[in-house]
């Protein structure tokens, strides 16, 4: 059994952790590319949303790849997720390939049944498997938080992307959670001791919005990375693991975390709209309270859940003084219209950082 | 005076509207349902952002509401059965409304979610009647009398009758604005296609076969379409047509729509899907319909 799976940031990693250990062959699809996206593209429906597109585009590339299983998530509504695995098997079967389909719906028979498929050896090896899942997924956490922290203080912005690629391919090569734990204690090490940039401290900018676009670089124009670069600290409010701790084992600490930004929602959000349409809202009202100089809001373009969080953002940004910028990705984005405005609103924040300074000043002065 | 509730004309509307007008009459209200469609009302509504074109309308009927009533009744309607959803979008309405007419009239909108059972909808109904100044049993009595005064049973299948027979599935804020759908099902039968509508379809046949997918389609007002869509592709002979009006930026009809494309083919039925927008030019959707009609003649035997 060939398994392969959509892929999502540095999903693929941990996933591929979990089902080598399970005993099966794990096929991640080659990384997301043009090519991805323009095959997914042509067999989607037009209007479906890029990570529908995207991730199709990822099963014909395993599937062409030697890949016989894929394995992907169901979901209950109202956003289109759950709808993804049955339109997508019709799609491919239709274009002629011969494959299984593993859905892990949200209930607990379902996913013991996507279990006992992908354990043919027995469940003996469940919980290591789980066990180095859940230390590669922290491990990587870990990385792309201190990296998002280190890009805009090092001399050389490069040096903290090359670091954080040869620590993602420690954790990868890691064969027990200690050597993954390991792995990122060294390479936070290392990025501590970069040499520091002489430009002004950083800016702090929080990035909400529909987690596979804040994840995926192939499909966000590299965004954090650029943001880095630019100066500016990137706050994701939506990695993996806080997915996990929140859905998957509900944590308690997790879920009273999405409790108060649920609650930093409310006087804008009524309810519950699918998706992070109300995270995005709640983040960007607590995050406007707590010293961020700005929040970048990323979505697929045509998202449902997002697009309600969109038409409320700017009340939200009025309310609580702080810029937002709304980006939606679709398969027509060119990396240099996101640069562009991107680098518009580093600009802005920066003005508005210096104007908020000077009056600062003055108020001091006159003291 | 009484107070005036304003009805936006658009989205659920088009399902509940007879039955809400009347509950707010009821309650000693004087509801007021905004006009058709026109092309100045989905211009005001264009200033929400992204959203698909019966969204847009439903903004610019609430706009025209704004400065003639005492308040808006906008119900966020989560879901109508167990398992079900709404469309996110009329799930966030109130909020949008909110947000985007700021200065408006207090909104009355309850939420009904009827997932976790149909106390939901007793609490709605107790809270919208509340913001009128009446008592619970009042409210739930005003409801009981309007469902039962305005609720249509649901017409039966025409008879075929010889011409080429036409399976139109779109949602009813669609299908019956007759500015938003171009009159499209006024312009196929003058064409003398013989135009069959999701409403015409058994109720009890629709939902079974939307039982039988193999996957639950989780958006309420999707099911329903795709299930009237499939006792018709069932029956015999099958229809000479589908044609599936959807707007553009529909979420769940972007996939379900690929679904019934599928269910079509199957049978052997010519599929068109038709996105609106609202740059859609009547000029060029009445050449795609004959184009169309045209390929179904000549398939005829």
């Amino acid at each position: 059994m060939n398994v392969t799976f959509p892929h999502m940031g540095t999903l693929h990693i941990v996933l591929k952790a979990m089902l080598t250990t399970l005993g099966v062959r794990a096929v991640p699809p080659p990384p997301i590319s043009k090519t991805t996206i323009e095959i997914g593209a042509r067999f989607s429906p037009e209007t479906a949303c890029l990570p529908f597109k995207t991730t199709l585009g990822n099963f014909i590339q395993a599937l062409e790849a030697g890949a016989d299983t894929i394995l992907t998530c169901g979901g209950a509504g109202p956003c289109r997720l759950g709808y993804y695995a049955t339109v997508q098997r019709d799609i491919l079967r239709d274009l002629g390939y011969k494959f299984a389909m593993i859905v892990i719906e949200p209930d607990l028979a379902s996913v013991w049944q996507s279990i006992r498929r992908l354990a043919p050896g027995g469940i003996r090896p469940l919980w290591p498997a789980f066990r180095l899942a859940g230390a590669k997924l922290r491990a990587l956490d870990a990385i792309e938080r201190a990296a998002c922290r280190a890009r805009p203080r090092a001399a050389a912005s490069g040096d903290v992307d090359a670091e954080r690629l040869r620590a993602l391919a420690a954790v990868d090569e890691a064969a027990t959670p200690a050597a993954a734990a390991e792995a990122v204690a060294s390479s936070l090490r290392r990025l501590e001791g970069l040499p520091a940039g002489s430009g002004p401290p950083p800016l702090k900018v929080g990035l909400v919005g529909e987690i596979y676009v804040m994840l995926e670089s192939g499909v966000n124009g590299d965004l954090v990375r650029t943001l880095g670069r630019m100066g500016a600290e990137v706050h994701p409010t939506m990695l993996l693991g806080d997915y996990v701790d929140t859905h998957i084992l509900r944590d308690k600490a997790a879920l009273r975390r999405s409790e108060a930004v649920a609650a930093a929602a409310a006087p804008f959000i009524g309810h519950y709209v699918g998706g992070h349409g109300m995270k995005s809202v709640g983040h960007t009202a607590a995050m406007g309270r707590t010293g961020f100089d700005g929040i970048i809001h990323v979505f697929p373009f045509t998202c449902m859940p997002e697009v309600i969080a969109k038409n409320i953002l700017p009340v939200v940004s009025v309310q609580e003084g702080i810029p937002v910028l709304s980006l939606a990705f679709d398969e027509q984005t060119g990396e240099a219209g996101t640069v562009t405005r991107l680098e518009a609103f580093v600009d802005l924040l920066r003005y508005r950082r210096k104007r908020q300074e000077t009056a600062a000043a003055a108020q001091k002065q006159l003291n | 005076m009484p107070p005036t509730v304003g009805i936006p004309r658009g989205l659920l509307y088009y399902y509940y509207g007879d039955v809400w007008s009347g509950f707010i009459r009821r309650l000693g209200a004087e509801p007021a349902v905004s006009p058709e469609t026109t092309r100045p009302v989905i211009e005001a509504g264009g200033s929400v952002d992204e959203v698909c074109l019966p969204v847009k309308a439903f903004f610019g009927h609430a706009l025209s509401l704004a400065d003639k009533v005492d308040l808006l009744f906008l119900p966020r309607v989560v879901s109508v059965a167990a398992g079900h959803y709404s469309c996110p979008k009329i799930i966030g309405l109130p909020d949008i409304v909110r947000a985007a007419l700021p200065g408006g009239p207090p909104l009355i909108a309850p939420t009904v979610d009827l997932r976790q059972g149909r106390r939901s909808l007793c609490r709605a109904i107790i809270s919208a009647g509340q913001a009128l100044g009446r008592s619970p049993l009042y409210s739930l009595y005003a409801w009981q009398r309007a469902w039962q005064e305005y609720r249509k049973p649901a017409a039966a299948a025409g008879k075929p009758a010889g011409l080429s027979r036409i399976v139109l599935v779109g949602h009813p804020y669609i299908l019956n604005d007759r500015h938003i759908c171009m009159d499209i099902g006024g312009k196929l039968a003058a064409m003398g296609m013989e135009v069959v509508t999701p409403d015409k379809a058994d109720p009890r046949a629709a939902a079974q076969a939307a039982a039988a997918l193999p996957k639950n389609i989780f958006w309420n007002y999707c099911r329903q379409l795709a299930g009237a869509a499939l006792t018709f592709l069932a029956a015999s002979p099958p229809p000479d047509g589908m044609i599936f009006l959807t707007s553009f930026a529909c979420g769940p009809d972007s996939l379900v729509g690929e679904q019934l494309r599928r269910f079509a083919g199957r049978r052997g039925v010519p599929f068109l899907l038709v996105a609106l927008d609202e740059h859609t030019a009547e000029a060029g959707l009445v050449t795609r319909l004959e184009a169309f009609t045209d390929m179904i003649r000549r398939r005829r035997p």
